[in-house]
C-alpha cells in the first residue's frame, strides 16, 4: 500500500492505496466523486475524462499514484464555473444528452475543444470529439451544443 | 418554455432530467454508496461448450467463492412461451454441470474491491471437458450435429412456417425473380453504462433491496422474488439512473440473479458492475439473422410475394422473462414491409448455438426484416432498370387501415408523403446528376433508401397471440396532488434517456392546466410507483403516457368538482387552465382546491372524498398496435479500391403520429439511426469455429463515433393515431431499423453497373471488396446476379 496525496477539485485527498489503483477508482470509490463515469476502462470511450493539471486525461488509464501532488478536476469541480455553466446551458438547449452517462466526459472534452478552437465549426468539433463515445444521441445534439457554446464564447471575448 | 397554442402537447420543452447529469450528479447503480459494500467478480467459462466437472476454490479463499450450490435452493424460472412446440432450458444463475458459451458465469468471488475479487477469481480452478461447439446457425440444424440441450429433438427452440397466399402460383407467373442470402451479424446492445446490480438486506423493512440497472424494475422484482422463494413484498427493486438500455437491460441475467441471491444469503451489501469485456461476451446479444429469400415481382415491379427461410441464432439459453422466440416471427411477419404484396411464405428457425443468449435490441426482428425486404426491393428495381424510389411508390400501401400479408394491421399514415419527403430532403435529382458526372477523387457515390413500419403500443390481444407468460398489455400511473397543488406522477414505465420525466410531465400538465414545473415524474422504484411492465417495444408513450393522461384527467375532474363547489357553479361549467379552475363568474387556484382536498375537508362538497390521488391503468382501444413508419435515405461515398465507406448525408422522413415533445422525438430518431449505422458498417462480434468471441474490447468491437455519424437530418409527417391518447405512436426503436438496409442499398446503387450485391452487415471494407470481387467475377463469366 502506498500513501498518496492528490489535489482534487481544490482539496487535498490523502489515501493509502494499492499501486495498481486507477485514478478513476480513486476518485469514485475513495473521494466519492461519482460524476466521473466508466464506460470501458480501457481508454476507448472518454466517459472517465477528468483534467490533470488542466489537461484532459482518461482517469481509467491513469494510476492514482502517478498523480501525486497534481491537481485533478472532475465534473463536480466545474459546478458554478461560468465557462462550464455556459457549455451546460447549450447541452441542455441542444438536447446534447439522453441517458447522461457520457455527459461528464463530453462536458470536459467540450471545454478543452473550445479552449483550443475559437468558435469551431461542425467538422472540427466532430474530429475533436472522435475519442468520446455516446450511445444515445447520435452526437447531433452534442456537436450542436459545442458549436453554439463556441459561438457564444467567441462573441463574449 | 415554448408552447404551441395553450397546450403542452407538442411543446419543445427542455428536459427536466438534464440538470443532474450536467452537474455530474446523476445516480447510477455504481454511484450508490453503502457501508461495507463488497464487489463481485465472476469466474467465467473459457470454453464455448464443455462438461463442468468441478470447481476448486483456492486455499484460504473458500469463504469468498460461491458456486450454484452455495447460493441456496433457487426456483427455476419458466422462460418459454406457453406453447408445446417451444423447447426451453434452464439458464442457471451459475453453471451447474455444463457450460454452453464462452463467458458463461460459473462461480462468483467476493472481496473488498473488484480488483481483489478478480485476483481470487484468477485462482479458482475449473475442471472442464470440452465438447464440440455449435457455431453456425444453419449447421446447427443439420442432422447429426451435437445438441446443446439433450432433451430437445434438435437445436431449434422452435420452428414454424408462415404460408399466406399462394406462393406456388406466384412462382409460376412472376416475371421477375430475385434470390438472395442476407446476413446481419451478432452484436450486443452496448449501453454506455454496462449492466449493474447492487443488493442488500434491509433489516428495517424486511426487504431485499436491489439497485438494478434495468428497464423494468417491477417485472424484475417478480423474477427475483420467485427465484429466491421470497414474498414479492420482500423484494424492492430500484432502477436509479440507467445509462442506456436499448433492450439489453430488459432481461434478467444470471449474474443479476446471483448477486441478489448472495446478498440474501449473506445479508451484507454486494454489487456487480459488469465491465466492458463482460458486456461484449456475455450480456444479451442481438441480431444474428440469416435469410435465404426469393422475391417475386411482375413486369411493372409490383411485388407479388416473398418466399424463403429465416434463421435467428438465439444463443445458448432462453432469457427470462421472454425468450427470443418472438424474434423470428416478428421478422417473418415484417418481411412484406409497407408494401401490398399478397403472398408470404417463410420457414422460420430459432436456433440454439454455443454463443451468448439473445435478448432484445432496439428494433428486435425488424432491422433484419427491413434489411431483407428493402434490399430485395432495390434488386427488383435494378432488374427492371427503374429508380428504386419509383418502385417503392408503385408498391406502397396507400389506403388505411390495411392488413399486410404478414398480419400487420397498419392503422394510419401517408407512406408516399414520407418517401417523397425523404427523396426531397436528400435531393434525389441533384445526386443522380452528381453521379452522372463522377467524382474527382475516384470514389463512387451511392444513394439508398429504406422504409419500415414499427408496431408499437400493442395490447393484450396481440401479446396473448404471442403466448408470452407475461402479457404487457397495459400500463399504470398514479397522479397525486399535494396540499400546495403540485403533483407527483408515479409511473410503472422506466425512463433511461427517453426524457419521460419531461414528456409525462407535459401530459399531466396538459390535463391539469398546470405548468410542467409543477409536476414531478417518479419511476423506477417498486416501492414508489404502481406496477408496470417497464420501457421496451416502443410502448411507453402509448401505454404509460395513456395511463398518465387517464389518471391526470380523472384527477382533473375531481378538481373541477371541488372548484365548482367553491365557485358556486356546476362542474360542467368549469375548466382547468394556468393553474386555476375557471368558472363562468370567476376562478379559484388549483392550489386552493388542493388545500381543501388534502387538509381542509370542511370545505369539500358533500359526497366528495378528501385526498387527490388517482391510479389508473390504460390499454389502447386497438390491441393490434399503432404503426409509426419512416423513409431513410443514405448518401455514401465508397472507395472501390479499399472498400471504405463514408456517409455524406443521412435523412429520415418519419411519422410517429402526434409528438408530445418534438425535441425528444428528434433525439430518439437520431440516436436510433446512429445505432443502425453501427449495425450497418461497424459493430460485430465474430466467433471462431470453436465458438470463441473475437471482439472483447472497443479496440476490436468498433463503435461509431462522431466522425462516423453524419448530421442526421429529419422531416416530420404527422398522422395522428386513432386508437391512442392524443394520437401518439411509439417511436423509440424506429431509427435503428432502416440504416443497414439504406446503406447497403446505397452501396448497391454505387455499383449497379456491375450489379454488386451487398448482403451482409456490418459492411466492413473487407466485405465490400469481397462483394465487388464476386460481382466482377460474375461479369466475366456472364453469370446473372
Ligand atoms: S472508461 Fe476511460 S475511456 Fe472509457
Ligand atoms: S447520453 Fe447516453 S451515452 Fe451519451
Amino acid at each position: 500500500m502506498i500513501t498518496v496525496t492528490l489535489t482534487v477539485n481544490g482539496q487535498e485527498e490523502t489515501h493509502s492505496i494499492e499501486a495498481r489503483e486507477t485514478l478513476a477508482d480513486f476518485l469514485r470509490e475513495r473521494c466519492n466523486l461519482t460524476g466521473t463515469h466508466l464506460g470501458c476502462e480501457h481508454g476507448a470511450c472518454g466517459a472517465c475524462t477528468v483534467t490533470i493539471n488542466g489537461l484532459p486525461a482518461r482517469s481509467c488509464l491513469t494510476l492514482a499514484v502517478m498523480c501525486e501532488d497534481r491537481a485533478v478536476q472532475t465534473v463536480e469541480g466545474t459546478r458554478g464555473d461560468p465557462e462550464m455553466d455556459l457549455i451546460r446551458k447549450h447541452f441542455h438547449e441542444a438536447h446534447g444528452l439522453q441517458c447522461g452517462y457520457c455527459t461528464p466526459g463530453m462536458l470536459l472534452a467540450a471545454r478543452d475543444i473550445l479552449r483550443r478552437h475559437k468558435a469551431p465549426g461542425e467538422a472540427t468539433i466532430r474530429k475533436e470529439l472522435s475519442g468520446h463515445l455516446c450511445r444515445c444521441t447520435g452526437y447531433v445534439g452534442i456537436v450542436e451544443a459545442i458549436r453554439r457554446a463556441g459561438a457564444e464564447l467567441s462573441d463574449k471575448s | 418554455m415554448e408552447t404551441t397554442g395553450d397546450s403542452w402537447i407538442g411543446a419543445r420543452v427542455l428536459r427536466k432530467e438534464d440538470e443532474r447529469h450536467l452537474l455530474g450528479a446523476g445516480q447510477f447503480v455504481g454511484d450508490v454508496r453503502m457501508p461495507g459494500l463488497r464487489d463481485i467478480a465472476f469466474v467465467r467459462s473459457p470454453m464455448a461448450h464443455a462438461k463442468l466437472k468441478g470447481v476448486t476454490k483456492p486455499e484460504g479463499h473458500e469463504a469468498s467463492v460461491f458456486t450454484y450450490e452455495d447460493l441456496g435452493p433457487m426456483k427455476v424460472l419458466r422462460t418459454s412461451p406457453d406453447m408445446p412446440t417451444f423447447h426451453s432450458a434452464h439458464y442457471p444463475a451459475l453453471a451447474t454441470d455444463r457450460v454452453r458459451f464462452a463467458g458463461q458465469p460459473i462461480a462468483m468471488c467476493l472481496a473488498s474491491n473488484r480488483a481483489r475479487a478478480e485476483d481470487i477469481a484468477d485462482l479458482v480452478q475449473v475442471d472442464l471437458e470440452e465438447l464440440p461447439a455449435v457455431v453456425d446457425v444453419v449447421d446447427a440444424m443439420k442432422p447429426g450435429t451435437i445438441k446443446l440441450h439433450e432433451d430437445w429433438p434438435d437445436n431449434a427452440y422452435i420452428h414454424n412456417t408462415i404460408d399466406a397466399g399462394d406462393m406456388e402460383a406466384v412462382a409460376k407467373i412472376a416475371a421477375i425473380k430475385v434470390k438472395r442470402r442476407f446476413k446481419m451479424n451478432r452484436q450486443p446492445s452496448v449501453s454506455l453504462e454496462c449492466h449493474a446490480v447492487l443488493a442488500y438486506w434491509d433489516f428495517r423493512t424486511g426487504q431485499l433491496v436491489v439497485y438494478f440497472s434495468t428497464q423494468g424494475p417491477h417485472v424484475m422484482r417478480i423474477g427475483i422474488a420467485e427465484a429466491l422463494g421470497l414474498q414479492e413484498y420482500q423484494v424492492r427493486v430500484i432502477a436509479p439512473d440507467v445509462g442506456g438500455g436499448f433492450g439489453g437491460k430488459n432481461r434478467l441475467m444470471p449474474e443479476e440473479l446471483a448477486v441478489a441471491a448472495l446478498a440474501y444469503k449473506l445479508k451484507t451489501p454486494v454489487r456487480w458492475l459488469e465491465d466492458r469485456r463482460e458486456h461484449l461476451i456475455a450480456s444479451p446479444h442481438a441480431r444474428d439473422h440469416y435469410y435465404e429469400l426469393t422475391a417475386y415481382a411482375d413486369k411493372d415491379g409490383m411485388l407479388l410475394g416473398v418466399d424463403g427461410d429465416v434463421y435467428v441464432d438465439a444463443g445458448a439459453y432462453p432469457m427470462w422473462p421472454t425468450a427470443a422466440f418472438m424474434e423470428t416471427s416478428m421478422s417473418a411477419r415484417n418481411l412484406p414491409g409497407p408494401y401490398q404484396a399478397r403472398n408470404l411464405r417463410a420457414r422460420t428457425f430459432t436456433v440454439a448455438t454455443n454463443k451468448a443468449p439473445m435478448g432484445p435490441y432496439r428494433g428486435v426482428g425488424r432491422p433484419g426484416a427491413c434489411f431483407a425486404i428493402e434490399r430485395l426491393m432495390d434488386e427488383i428495381a435494378h432488374e427492371l432498370g427503374i429508380e428504386p424510389v419509383e418502385l417503392r411508390r408503385r408498391n406502397l400501401v396507400s389506403s388505411f387501415p390495411y392488413e399486410t400479408i404478414g398480419g400487420m394491421k397498419l392503422d394510419t399514415g401517408d407512406y408516399h408523403a414520407s418517401l417523397n419527403a425523404a427523396a426531397d430532403l436528400i435531393d434525389l435529382p441533384a445526386i443522380r446528376a452528381r453521379q452522372a458526372k463522377g467524382e474527382l477523387d475516384g470514389r463512387r457515390i451511392g444513394l439508398g433508401f429504406a422504409m419500415y413500419t414499427e408496431q408499437s403500443g400493442h395490447g393484450t390481444g396481440e401479446w396473448v397471440k404471442r403466448r408470452g407468460r407475461i402479457i404487457p398489455g397495459y400500463e399504470t400511473a398514479t397522479t397525486r396532488m399535494g396540499a400546495d397543488g403540485t403533483v407527483e406522477l408515479l409511473v410503472g414505465i422506466q425512463s433511461h434517456g427517453q426524457g419521460m420525466e419531461t414528456t409525462f410531465a407535459q401530459i399531466a400538465a396538459h390535463e391539469l392546466g398546470l405548468d410542467p414545473s409543477k409536476i414531478n415524474v417518479r419511476h423506477g422504484d417498486t416501492s414508489i410507483s404502481p406496477f408496470g411492465f417497464g420501457t421496451f417495444g416502443s410502448r411507453s408513450i402509448v401505454m404509460g403516457g395513456g395511463a398518465a393522461a387517464r389518471s391526470s384527467r380523472t384527477l382533473g375532474e375531481k378538481l373541477k368538482k371541488i372548484g365548482a363547489h367553491l365557485l358556486q357553479c356546476a362542474a360542467e361549467e368549469t375548466h382547468l387552465k394556468d393553474g386555476q379552475v375557471h368558472g363562468p363568474n370567476g376562478s379559484v387556484s388549483i392550489a386552493e382546491v388542493a388545500r381543501a382536498a388534502n387538509v381542509r375537508p370542511d370545505l369539500l362538497p358533500q359526497g366528495i372524498d378528501p385526498v387527490l390521488d388517482v391510479t389508473m391503468t390504460y390499454e389502447p382501444k386497438e390491441s393490434a398496435g399503432v404503426f409509426s413508419y419512416s423513409t431513410h435515405g443514405a448518401l455514401i461515398a465508397v472507395d472501390p479500391d479499399t472498400g471504405a465507406v463514408e456517409l455524406l448525408d443521412y435523412v429520415v422522413a418519419e411519422d410517429c403520429g402526434t409528438m408530445i415533445n418534438p425535441l425528444v422525438c428528434d433525439g430518439q430518431v437520431q440516436g436510433g439511426v446512429a445505432q443502425g449505422i453501427g449495425t450497418a458498417l461497424y459493430e460485430e462480434i465474430p466467433f471462431d469455429d470453436q465458438g470463441q468471441p473475437l471482439a472483447t474490447t472497443f479496440a476490436d468491437y468498433l463503435m461509431p463515433g462522431s466522425m462516423e455519424i453524419p448530421n442526421i437530418r429529419l422531416a416530420h409527417i404527422v398522422t395522428p393515431a386513432l386508437a391512442t391518447e392524443y394520437g401518439v405512436k411509439g417511436m423509440g426503436e424506429g431509427g435503428a431499423i432502416a440504416p443497414p438496409a439504406a446503406i447497403a442499398n446505397a452501396l448497391t446503387d454505387a455499383f449497379k453497373d456491375i450489379r454488386a450485391s451487398f448482403d451482409e452487415t456490418p459492411l466492413t471494407p473487407r466485405r465490400v471488396i469481397r462483394a465487388l470481387d464476386a460481382a466482377k467475377a460474375r461479369v466475366q463469366t456472364g453469370e446473372k446476379p
